[in-house]
């Protein structure tokens, strides 16, 4: 902490420098901020991020794509679905294959829940860094029941590597709609519950409302995506814009909210979690039979049964995985994005025609939503930066990949 | 608890180490070094299906000073190293060290010129555990593993400063 | 958005001279052009009064060491239309020997981070820009690792920190 000399504050006090990071509970983790303060009003902040530098770019250089796609689970850790099914996607444009139907619902539904699994446990740990711990542990215990769900489809909790290059790593089990079924019956009422802890608590109003506002044009000239810019007022959502995956299709809405202050970005997040409630349960009703892998074989990987059991697939289990084979996309460009539960999800990928991407950029929401925030809370108060924080979401492994 | 009733208004006959150890391991106070992934299934073992708080080790302090376990959960950049180690070092003796996951144990998948390859190279680790993140109940088993070597602790060793 | 698209033939007449080239690829298009006069070149995409590319996507570059392309540098912008819901990418070549690029931080509330990102991780100089610090990697790190000709694993620096020994500790 250090008083710098040139006393500026309006008491003709001196301004007050200080570090917040990045190694404090209310930073999520790595984010480090340096602030200037007069009393308890922020006068300047300057975010540092990179503590979770991977440098995940340059490894994708020296991976084939199919082997990216455990490293997508670890970029944005609380929504690992999305990624996954992201980057998939991304590739399968730049092959240009086509994904079989009932791919395409499986994709619909898990992104849903990744996306009510994301923004469940952030609802909580925005309620949690205001003071009410409860709502965190209760968050929890949901997703802790889509962590089973996730388990039935992919074996993993958290990390769950689920798509493929054409298709999904394993088609789901007989237990899989059953269980979704009953979180879908259910989880509406856990929404009701929190919102009569939130709703008409004092604190929680006091501390929400009016607090980090950003205008519309703001959000847009810091391409601001998500529920963050749909909270400013701008019915902005990739699902619409760019349909992917037959999003199209189904009978949603985007909700949005005109303040886009912390209350706001807490009420679209939760009108957003009943949406895909809404698309799950279109898309429960008619997930189609056939296989879940293009049946493209130059590109797809064979399901792991026929290739215990059968000689072609197993040829071409090989000339897919083997050191020094694999697809080899055509030259060129690509970028496509999908909606992730913070934003805008995009994928650059330039191809040399090898099996390696040559050069491969994410476009991470969390990072440019970052961007936005030291205008955000400059002129309040240290604990509203707290706020503030929260409601942006923003995930140290996306934010510096 | 029915402890009144077994000991009644009697005198128990102990070693200090014993008695020191006893207390020390069912009172475990975490600093969690979570910076990734692994930190969110850290989170989920404190919440309430798997409650860390059965073990006595429930209490988080962000705080090193007020510590005594230190959880590495995540990857460690070049550029957090030197936090972590000046966090490490804030910590009054004793200490213990859990690196949880692939990542901090030894870089995992991640082979790249901003990840520390392990940070046993720069704090002495006591407990290992593997996994991508590891499951709670793996981490259960660490914090459980860390009760048994603190339960063998002898006071006058070294680690305890003089 | 398609390669004839009113928006993309109004800038290429505009700026005839410094367009490389323009090509579509999976539907999406890409213009290439030269360095110097990009910021002009962004800010009349920006202000574009049918279609104006309001936000700035994602700005980043690209090491083309050991590919075909006119110069070794090209920095990427991903342009959106929000009113138009039309998307177009830029990419201005820069050159090895002098790697810069003017600062477009002005245009767009991103860009500063964007900038600074793409200089901490190519080496790139963004002329003008306010805050020209390095973002991802340690203040004192040497080298852009993102360059083709940097090594994955890095010149040793993870393994270069003091080892915390119990003696020493205060
Ligand atoms: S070990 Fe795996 S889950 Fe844990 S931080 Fe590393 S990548 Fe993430």
């Amino acid at each position: 902490m250090t008083t710098t000399a040139a006393g500026k504050g309006t008491l003709g006090t001196r301004t007050m420098r200080m570090n917040i990071g990045p190694q404090h509970p209310a930073t999520h983790g790595t984010l480090h901020l340096e602030v200037e303060v007069d009393g308890e009003i922020v006068t300047n902040c300057r975010p540092h991020i990179g503590y979770l530098h991977t440098g995940f770019e340059k490894l994708a250089e020296y991976r084939s794509y199919n082997q990216f796609i455990p490293l997508s689970d670890r970029l944005n850790y609380l929504s690992s679905l999305n990624n996954n099914i992201g980057f998939a996607l991304a590739v399968e444009e730049l092959l240009g294959i086509e994904i079989t139907p009932r791919c395409r619902v499986l994709r619909v539904l898990l992104a849903e829940l990744g996306r009510i699994g994301d923004h469940v446990i952030s609802v909580g740990l925005q309620a949690m860094d205001l003071g009410a711990f409860s709502i965190m542990l209760w968050t929890f215990v949901e997703r802790e029941k889509l962590y089973d769900i996730f388990e039935t489809v992919s074996g993993g909790r958290l990390t769950t590597s689920w798509t493929r290059i054409g298709g999904l790593s394993r088609d789901i089990t007989d237990d899989f709609v059953p269980l979704v079924r009953k979180f879908v019956e259910y989880f509406p009422g856990v929404l009701d519950e929190i919102e009569k802890m939130l709703n008409r608590n004092r604190i929680f109003t006091k501390r929400t409302i009016g607090v980090g506002r950003m205008s519309k044009e703001e959000a847009v000239s810091h391409g601001v995506t998500g529920p963050l810019l749909r909270a400013s007022g701008v019915a902005y959502d990739v699902r619409r814009a760019r349909p992917y995956l037959g999003y199209d299709k189904y009978d949603f809405e985007i909700p949005t909210h005109p303040d886009g202050d912390v209350w706001a970005r807490y009420r679209v997040r939760m009108a957003e979690m009943r949406q895909s409630i809404r698309i799950i349960e279109q898309a429960l009703e008619n997930i189609p039979a056939g296989p879940v892998t293009a049946l493209d074989t130059k590109f797809a990987l064979p399901d792991k049964f026929s290739v215990y059991n059968d000689m072609e697939a197993l040829i071409h289990h090989f000339k897919l995985i083997m050191h020094g084979h694999g697809f080899q996309p055509v030259p060129g460009e690509i970028y496509s994005c999908t909606e992730s539960p913070n934003g805008e999800l995009g994928w650059f990928i330039v191809s040399d025609g090898t099996r390696n991407p040559y050069r491969l950029r994410c476009r991470p929401p969390s990072f440019i939503n970052y961007t936005a925030f030291p205008k955000m809370v400059e002129g309040a108060m240290i604990s509203d930066m707290v706020a503030v924080m929260a409601s942006m979401n923003v995930i140290a492994g996306e934010l510096d990949r | 608890m029915g402890l009144e009733k077994l000991l009644g208004d009697g005198i128990l006959a102990t070693r200090v180490s014993a008695l020191v150890n006893w207390a020390r391991q069912n009172a475990l106070w975490p600093m969690p070094f979570g910076t990734a992934c692994c930190a969110i299934e850290m989170m989920a073992t404190l919440s309430s299906r798997f409650d860390l708080s059965r073990f006595g080790a429930e209490v988080i302090r962000f705080s090193p000073r007020q510590a005594d376990l230190m959880i590495v959960s995540g990857r460690i950049s070049i550029k957090m190293m030197p936090v972590l180690l000046k966090i490490w070092e804030q910590m009054p003796e004793p200490k213990w060290c859990i690196s949880m996951g692939a990542c901090a144990s030894s870089g995992g998948v991640f082979d790249t010129y901003t990840l520390i390859q392990g940070v046993d190279q720069f704090i002495p680790v006591d407990v290992y555990i593997p996994g991508c993140p590891p499951r709670p109940e793996n981490l259960i088993d660490g914090i459980r593993k860390i009760q048994e070597i603190v339960s063998k602790e002898r006071l006058w060793d070294a680690k305890h400063g003089n | 958005m398609n390669a004839n698209h009113p928006v993309v033939a109004r800038f290429r007449e505009r700026f005839a001279a410094d367009v490389l080239s323009v090509e579509e690829f999976r539907g999406q298009t890409v213009i290439s052009v030269k360095a110097p006069r990009a910021v002009e070149m962004l800010k009349s995409l920006r202000d574009d009064a049918e279609c104006p590319f309001d936000m700035l996507t994602d700005l980043t570059a690209a090491d083309y060491l050991r590919l075909d392309a006119p110069e070794r540098f090209a920095v990427v912008y991903q342009l959106l239309s929000m009113l138009r819901n039309e998307r177009l990418r830029v990419k201005a070549y820069v050159s090895e020997a002098r790697p810069e690029i003017g600062s477009v931080s002005s245009l767009w509330g991103n860009a500063n981070w964007l900038e600074r990102e793409v200089w901490d991780l190519y080496g790139i100089r963004f002329l003008g820009h306010p805050d020209p610090r390095r973002i991802l990697m340690p203040d004192d790190y040497e080298g852009h690792p993102l360059r083709k000709d940097y090594p994955l694993k890095g010149r040793g620096e993870r393994s270069h920190f003091p080892k915390y020994t119990a003696e020493e500790a205060p």
